[in-house]
């Protein structure tokens, strides 16, 4: 099993049950993800393309979700704007950023 | 009468204006039927034609049939012309004026908010590209609802720390706010901005968390005598102390701090201090507190020579920054550094100049240059050095200085105005230059190159041209410099700045304010070049271009992306 496949796109499972899936490109940005993704760490979550999160529900993941493909989508660009988060999400967001260390 | 005058000279003005119309109009008129006739002559015998077939367009009063809904009405000098050039009744017109607004509305340029915002963060130094972290984001929008928040639960120590920063940049530290910082389990807390906290704000700090050990209070203007009591009763474990402008604090109560705590304390510093904290204050400290590591003593009004000798008397001290407000004697900085030298690794000595002698006969052994002399032969361990606006140290000293040094390079140099100050002539003596120049340049570049990660020469107003195309040739690496400040060095061109971007492949910013022949410097890509002198440039210039040398970086540059990805940048808010 040295040469695992790698799929374009990543599963992320919130506690909750809920499953979001997106390119493995955008997901990289988060470095906790990286780590697991990473093909020669041969960890399961890089196997399988899928990584559950026992501490994010799913309104928390989502947001991640969209900060990750907003990071993607304006990776070149300068004076990027601050998306924009849901005012009562912030503290369980920012636990959740300095876990995933996006 | 003047009355009159006055309501003649209106008449006048009114009559001259109604002539300027009237002549305005003249001229358009003429224009128009220039334009008329110009156009009969280039035009085609064919255009002539269908101008003649063509309907004269209806005079107001007149009756004509509306171009889009057909129905006869009466011109007036406010019909509206239609798309084909014929006219519109008035409801036809209403509605054209009405679609062409909202098309105007739509067309109008979006104005990016928070500009100011943008350039000051520029200004700062922050290059980043893309979006910000989204700790970043979060922490940032936490600070604007700041009042909306009852308790932040179980946050990480640094994103506590992290919050407190930008809280105080926002000036949003306040009694109620400072409640969220409170923990009991924290062991060390700094507010940046203490000036809305009162006297009962920091005693609370103590209450809730008697453990601390690192307390840090920056413009803590309201700190006074019954607050160190109860730090005094309460923090058992305090070990560094910063307190900045804490002005109500007696002198007594100094004193009581240092014998409270004793040997336990290891950093202490202040600055803005001025109606008390003396040299015996000092001297109580370095009795009493014989294991400090650290010492900032800034900005503080009443201290003097005294002090220098109580500070000499430090053995443990590893990091020294001192700011006096008074003159002190040459010697006895000699002796202080001579002292304590071999153990420091942080020296900071800014504004020691003038440096009178108090009795000029019998200390006549110590040249100028003493001080650097007395550096370069105790001090072995130094990792910084900030030797700032002096005017007195010649270029020799500094060769002298860095040349076989037995310290192992340094890693931040800031020696920041240390040129001659003579208005007579600007350029300062020739044979003999004071501060650091050309030669001094040369031998620092060579003992610290190496690993120099920060180099602060503004103002070194006698460093050539020459030395500076040499140093920066781009052949010659300095491979972890990242920032550099070449302000006020007038030599310094648009050559010498992309010798910097080829030398150091590490640089992240340079900085060139009152360089007026840098021009037109094309940026490379994740540095920036702040300072640009022409008003109508940018301030700022970010690097766009990928240049050839660092192609081959640039697997190295995203690696290093990768890892600031996951950073947190100081004190952006």
């Amino acid at each position: 099993m040295a040469e695992t496949k790698i799929s374009e796109y990543v599963t992320l499972v919130s506690n909750d049950g809920y499953e979001f899936k997106i390119l493995r490109s955008a997901a990289c940005v988060a470095g906790t993800i990286r780590k697991a993704m990473d093909p020669a760490s041969g960890f399961k979550e890089a196997i399988e393309s899928r990584m559950t999160f026992e501490n994010l529900n799913g309104l928390v993941l989502e947001q991640v979700c969209l900060y990750l493909y907003y990071h993607q989508k304006h990776a070149e660009a300068r004076d990027v704007p601050d998306p924009d988060v849901p005012q009562e999400l912030l503290l369980e967001l920012l636990m959740a950023a300095e876990y995933l260390q996006v | 009468m003047a009355a009159e005058r006055s309501k003649k000279r209106k008449r006048d003005q009114e009559e001259a204006i109604a002539k300027i119309k009237k002549g305005k109009e003249a001229k358009k008129k003429a224009s128009k039927k220039k334009k008329r006739g110009s156009g009969d002559d280039s035009g085609s015998d064919y255009d002539l034609v269908e101008d003649m077939y063509k309907k004269a367009k209806k005079l107001p009063g007149q009756l004509e049939n509306c171009e889009l809904c057909d129905k006869r009405f009466t011109v007036t000098p406010y019909s509206k012309a239609g798309p084909e050039g014929g006219l519109l009744c008035t409801p036809c017109g209403k509605e054209i004026a009405k679609e062409a607004k909202a098309n105007q509305k739509t067309a109008k340029p979006i104005v990016r908010k928070g500009r100011r915002k943008i350039e000051s963060n520029r200004l700062d130094g922050l290059t980043q590209r893309g979006v910000r972290s989204l700790r970043q984001i979060c922490i940032n929008q936490l600070a604007k609802h700041a009042e909306d928040i009852e308790e932040f639960g179980e946050m990480p120590e640094t994103m506590i720390d992290r919050l407190s920063e930008i809280f105080s940049k926002r000036r949003a530290m306040n009694s109620t706010t400072l409640k969220l910082f409170l923990q009991s389990d924290l062991d060390k807390l700094a507010i940046h901005e203490a000036a809305y906290l009162e006297t009962e704000d920091f005693d609370q700090i103590f209450a809730v968390i008697p453990n601390i050990k690192k307390l840090v209070l920056r413009n803590c203007c309201q700190f006074k005598d019954k607050n160190i009591e109860y730090m005094i009763e309460k923090a058992k474990k305090l070990e560094e102390i910063e307190l900045r402008g804490a002005n109500l604090v007696s002198n007594d109560k100094w004193t009581e701090l240092f014998i409270a705590r004793g040997h336990d304390l290891k950093s202490f510093k202040v600055e803005w201090l001025d109606a008390a904290f003396d040299d015996q204050a000092v001297e109580a400290l370095t009795t009493f507190c014989p294991n400090l590591e650290r010492l900032k003593l800034e900005r503080c009004k009443l201290l003097g020579v005294d002090t220098l000798d109580a500070v000499s008397r430090l053995e443990k001290l590893e990091h020294l920054s001192l700011r006096f407000s008074k003159d002190v004697p040459r010697d006895r900085l000699v002796l202080m550094v001579d002292q304590i030298g071999p153990n420091l690794r942080t020296l900071c000595l800014e504004h020691f100049v003038n440096n009178t002698f108090e009795e000029s006969e019998e200390m006549g052994e110590y040249s100028d240059d003493a001080i650097l002399e007395t550096i370069h032969d105790t001090c072995v361990k130094l990792r910084k050095l900030r030797f700032t606006e002096n005017y007195e140290c010649s270029d020799q000293a500094y060769v002298n200085l860095f040349t076989s040094w037995s310290n192992p390079p340094l890693r931040y140099i800031d020696v920041n105005s240390t040129r001659d100050v003579d208005n007579a002539s600007p350029e300062g003596p020739e044979d003999f230059p004071i501060g650091l120049a050309s030669d001094g340049f040369q031998a620092l570049m060579k003992h610290s190159g190496s690993q120099l990660q920060y180099l602060d020469i503004s103002s070194c107003r006698h460093i050539s041209k020459e030395t500076f195309a040499d140093i920066f040739n781009g052949e010659k690496q300095y491979p972890h410099l990242q920032e550099i400040n070449l302000s006020f060095c007038p030599v310094v061109d648009t050559e010498v700045v992309a010798g910097i971007f080829r030398s150091c492949p590490q640089i992240k910013k340079v900085v060139t304010f009152a360089c007026f022949q840098v021009e037109d410097v094309v940026v490379p890509r994740g540095i920036v070049l702040i300072g640009a002198p022409k008003a109508q440039d940018a301030i700022e210039q970010f690097g766009e271009t990928v240049f050839d040398f660092q192609k081959e970086l640039k697997k190295e540059m995203e690696r290093d992306m990768a890892i600031a990805t996951g950073r947190v940048v100081p004190l952006m808010a």
